[in-house]
């Protein structure tokens, strides 16, 4: 099993639904500031780049990379590929020491301010939305049906489909990280 | 069955409901001790969309989700980050009443007793001197429903709404050329759509509207963005057109003149659904039966079958193209006449008004006509007070090319026939209640002025100045901002500070508290239940927005409909007991039971109109949170419309009564124009960030910009890098106010952007983080009463000068 994520940049209209719904449902609608990357407490960043001649976004969140640097460096095993395909981390193991923060092409990991822990993507209620059938709440709120999320190995997966009809690029692919967050970037 | 709202939560959500509305906040800290899964059915009210979704408690994790089987499906970050709103540190917890000056926001907290007794001992005095009707509400959207009830009962006209700093400038295009109503009366068949144009518009909301585009998209739509800024949206799959603010009207005269002289426009369509066949005097005005000495005022055209001039409800073959002598009166139809004015601009002429190329307006045309496109048809639209025009042009090419009521097409939504809390008639006031009062012989301060479109807030302000039409006294500013939504900021000043009393009812301190005599606060949205008409669906359907939280500890927030009801009542206590509102709801919880009965004679009138069982509705809104009564279906073009001739007006007859011109046309906007190499235009606008209270969410604070947009090219220009701090001055107000500057190609050159509503405040009563707010610019504050004749519609573009001061 191989869970991912896509992301549809062609739809997104960048109303920020997946950003705010990341917060409230993984961090309790906190309004506690992220101490890492300002602004609130969400996994997911949104980037804009005002200078090029169209300009446009970028989502960013946890790559879910199968090649992860963060698990490479974690020092303890905290950091780890779970079976499902995930990166997750196991706040038991964790030493705070925030290698993998340093690590990560993406800057995805954020220091949590009460915890001193990491905090990534899939957040915890995140992920006993898998564990009960649910999809990630980022991908459950999109208006613009701009996400989507599954198997990879799974040739019926929602994700799958989206994919075989869809031009799609992956980010920093050449860091050799196999990345699972799919750009897709028009038809 | 009777049903009140605390039985209801016990009774039909899953396990967890009732514990729900006891959770106390920080769920994280506060772990539930076993699974409990619930959902509540909402409509969101972060804006005025109303999209539908459920408030979801997952093991004690409550979060929005989208009610997706709802017709107008929400949601967006506004709505995501609701909770925040709710539980906001900044939260109005008690009364305050005013200690210092107007101005100075010296407040204390008092009780709700005290103030409710203060306010409506104030009001008895105001009134005994001036007249209920020197009392007016302004309001938002919250208790827009409730409105006409609390004032009428009162005893005043004077409800008056944002609408003019909103879209009277399109109402009144749907008006002339539909004869439809406000913005949600028609829209985009955006699920059918081939090709949608978006005059100055974004997809800011609602979200049911993203939602239903995403069909059109995977059939391959275009989407146009004509706005000299580029929302959010743009930047996915479409086409932004930067254009010069202020000149929708001729870009689209200009698409006119194209689709006309190209012969792209379908001319069944325009024979048969529209009044391009009439025959126009040299008056102005059209040529009836009468006019030739027949029986009857039927409108007249030319048939060409019949050779003669036949009433437009019999013609066979009427002819587009006409001009002649009709019994020595020179008459020419009314498609000549929109010819003869859209020759005025040829894409060449308005490429030097409007700054988009020639070439770009002649392909957008032909990809628009040929597409059967559809242009939406405005909502937010007072932003040069010239918008009406440009909104008259838009529904105009609609029509030229069949696309009113048509898959792809623009449709008139069906509405759900839901009742008024009150209505005033000549010889009385009835209310949803059953009650009856005298009539109300005073008429409204503002269609006085402005009698094409109601709610027009700056009469107001004027009458409070000048003491005309008749002296206005006390205002209550309900869950909106005047300070953020109208124009002239130097006239709101002296209008609040020449008033006897200001009360403000809100959830957070917008700017207005300052100025308030008396705050009462608000419940949230998430603390009551509303029934309302579903918008932003071609659909007549209604929701049941449920109760879901009570306010969070130590909030002591009220609905405000209790009150407003409450100084009602205090106020004029006869008048209260003749529409059925006692002293006995003087006890909060009592209130409940009233407003019960409201929901029960609103639902007992659906209930009869559509002759469906009252319970069925009941059931469906308690289970999945709204009822659908009719399914719009796209059609070969319109039915009979509620214009003068039952057709689309592309010669508008109403505007004739109004004096105005039947045919659009580009007016200059009345500020002054930049003309130097400092001055520019400051266009502000949405985005799904944008509303009075989302603003204040850290979450939504977080994803919006509050510096001040300029193009890289005037930026390189002036010597101005991304994040310098520049002083603007108002070429108009000489008003002057600081901010950083973001360096985009999100923007035209020439023109600066900031958000409205979400930088530049200045309560005293926003502190910590919140501070942010205080940061960037409120661009109401460098505009005039720039306000369109007839309809009110403001502008709230300006234009400055612009000084870099500082890194």
């Amino acid at each position: 099993m191989r869970l991912a994520h896509l992301w549809d940049q062609s739809r997104c209209i960048s109303c920020g639904a997946c950003i705010a719904a990341c917060n409230a449902a993984n961090y309790a609608s906190t309004d506690a500031p992220n101490p890492t990357w300002g602004g609130a407490q969400t996994n997911i960043r949104r980037i804009t780049f005002d200078l090029n001649l169209k300009p446009y976004i970028l989502l960013l969140q946890c790559q879910h990379c199968e090649d992860a640097p963060c698990v490479h460096v974690c020092p303890t095993g905290a950091s780890y590929v779970d079976k499902d395909g995930l990166v997750k981390i196991n706040p038991n193991l964790c030493i705070g020491c925030k290698y993998c923060m340093t690590a990560c092409p993406y800057g995805a990991r954020w220091l949590h301010p009460s915890t001193g822990l990491p905090a990534k993507c899939m957040g915890e209620e995140c992920q006993d939305r898998l564990a009960h059938g649910l999809m990630p709440v980022c991908v459950t709120v999109c208006p613009a049906g701009a996400r989507a999320f599954g198997d990879l190995d799974d040739p019926s997966s929602e994700i799958n489909k989206r994919l075989a009809k869809s031009r799609v690029v992956r980010l920093l692919e050449y860091k050799g990280t196999k990345p699972k967050f799919f750009v897709v970037v028009g038809r | 069955m009777k049903i009140s709202r605390r039985s209801f939560i016990a009774l039909a959500t899953t396990l967890s409901a009732a514990s729900l509305i006891k959770i106390p906040w920080k769920p994280s800290e506060k772990q539930a001790s076993s699974r409990t899964e619930g959902k509540i059915p909402i409509m969101c009210n972060m804006c005025g969309a109303g999209c539908g979704v459920y408030l979801v408690n997952r093991n004690g994790k409550m979060y929005v989700e989208p009610n997706l089987e709802h017709p107008q499906p929400g949601l967006c970050a506004r709505s995501a980050a609701a909770l925040q709103l709710w539980n906001h540190p900044l939260r109005l917890k008690k009364p305050l009443k005013r200690m210092g000056e107007r101005g100075e926001g010296k407040l204390q907290e008092i009780d709700w007793e005290t103030a409710l007794n203060e306010i409506s001992s104030k009001l008895k005095e105001i009134i005994s001197k001036y007249g209920p009707e020197s009392v007016v509400f302004t309001y938002h959207d919250f208790y827009a429903w409730h409105m006409p009830l609390i004032a009428f009962t009162l005893g005043t006209p004077n409800h008056v709404q944002h609408a003019s700093c909103c879209h009277n400038a399109s109402t009144y295009a749907r008006t002339l050329v539909l004869g439809a109503g406000g913005p949600p009366t028609v829209d985009p068949d955006y699920e059918r759509a081939r090709y949608v144009i978006f005059v100055g518009r974004v997809l800011n909301a609602a979200m049911g509207m993203v939602q239903r585009l995403n069909k059109a998209r995977e059939a391959g739509v275009k989407l146009v963005y004509v706005d000299p800024r580029m929302g959010n949206a743009a930047m996915a799959d479409g086409e932004w057109v930067p254009i010069i603010p202020g000149t929708d009207a001729a870009f689209l005269l200009a698409m006119i003149n194209v689709i006309l002289s190209e012969k792209l426009y379908d001319e069944s369509f325009i024979k048969k659904y529209t009044n391009a066949t009439f025959l126009i005097k040299p008056d102005g005005t059209p040529l009836t039966e009468k006019d030739l000495g027949r029986e009857g005022t039927d409108y007249l055209v030319y048939d060409i079958d019949a050779k003669d001039f036949v009433s437009y409800r019999k013609a066979k073959n009427p002819a587009l193209e006409w001009e002649g002598d009709a019994s020595g009166i020179r008459v020419k139809t009314a498609f000549l006449l929109l010819k003869d004015r859209a020759a005025l601009y040829k894409p060449e002429d308005a490429e030097k008004i409007c700054g988009v190329p020639a070439e770009t307006i002649k392909r957008i045309a032909r990809e628009f006509a040929n597409a059967k496109g559809v242009i939406e048809d405005g909502w937010w639209s007072s932003k040069n007070a010239n918008d009406s025009d440009a909104f008259r042009a838009a529904l105009t090419l609609n029509a030229l090319v069949g696309s009113v009521e048509t898959p792809g097409g623009l449709y008139v939504k069906l509405g759900s026939k839901f009742p008024a809390s009150a209505t005033a008639a000549k010889d009385k006031v009835t209310t949803i209640t059953g009650g009856t009062l005298p009539p109300i012989t005073a008429k409204r301060i503002d269609t006085q002025k402005y009698p094409a479109v109601p709610h027009v807030f700056d009469a107001v302000l004027d009458a409070i100045l000048e003491g005309k039409p008749y002296p206005v006294k006390a205002l209550f500013i309900v869950g909106t901002e005047p300070f953020t939504r109208d124009v002239n900021t130097e006239k709101l000043k002296k209008a609040l500070k020449a008033l006897d009393l200001v009360v403000v009812i809100d959830v957070v301190p917008n700017d207005s508290v300052d100025w308030a005599d008396y705050v009462l606060p608000d419940n949230i949205f998430l603390e009551r239940e509303e029934l309302a008409e579903v918008k932003w669906t071609p659909h007549a359907a209604i929701q049941l927005s449920h109760k879901a939280l009570d306010p969070p500890q130590g909030v002591d927030a009220r609905n405000g409909f209790w009150a407003m009801m409450e100084i009602v009542r205090r106020t004029v206590p006869e008048r209260a007991k003749a529409i059925g509102y006692t002293e006995e709801y003087a006890d909060y919880h009592r209130f409940e039971e009233f407003e019960d009965y409201v929901k029960k004679k609103i639902l007992e009138s659906l209930s009869k109109a559509w002759n469906v069982p009252s319970g069925d509705i009941e059931k469906a809104l308690n289970e999945k949170g709204f009822y659908i009564f009719k399914l719009w279906v796209p059609k070969p073009g319109p039915g009979t419309l509620p214009t003068k001739s039952g057709l689309i007006e592309i010669y508008s007859l109403k505007a004739l009564d109004y004096g105005d011109d039947p045919l659009p046309k580009w007016k200059t906007p009345k500020y002054t124009l930049p003309s130097k190499p400092d001055e520019f235009y400051l266009v502000n606008g949405r985005d799904q960030y944008v509303s009075a209270h989302a603003a204040w969410t850290w979450s939504v604070s977080s994803l919006v910009d509050r510096r001040v947009w300029m193009n890289p090219k005037d930026a390189g220009r002036l010597g101005i890098k991304d994040g310098d701090i520049v002083e603007l001055e108002g070429l108009d107000n000489g008003f002057k106010a600081r901010a950083r500057v973001k360096v985009t190609n999100r923007v035209r050159e020439g023109v600066l952007f900031v958000y409205n509503r979400v930088g530049g405040r200045f309560s005293k009563l926003i502190s910590g983080q919140y501070q942010v707010l205080r940061e960037g610019i409120n661009p109401n504050m460098f505009t005039l009463s720039w306000l369109e004749p007839l309809n009110g519609s403001t502008g709230l573009n300006s234009t400055v000068r612009v000084r870099r001061v500082g890194a």
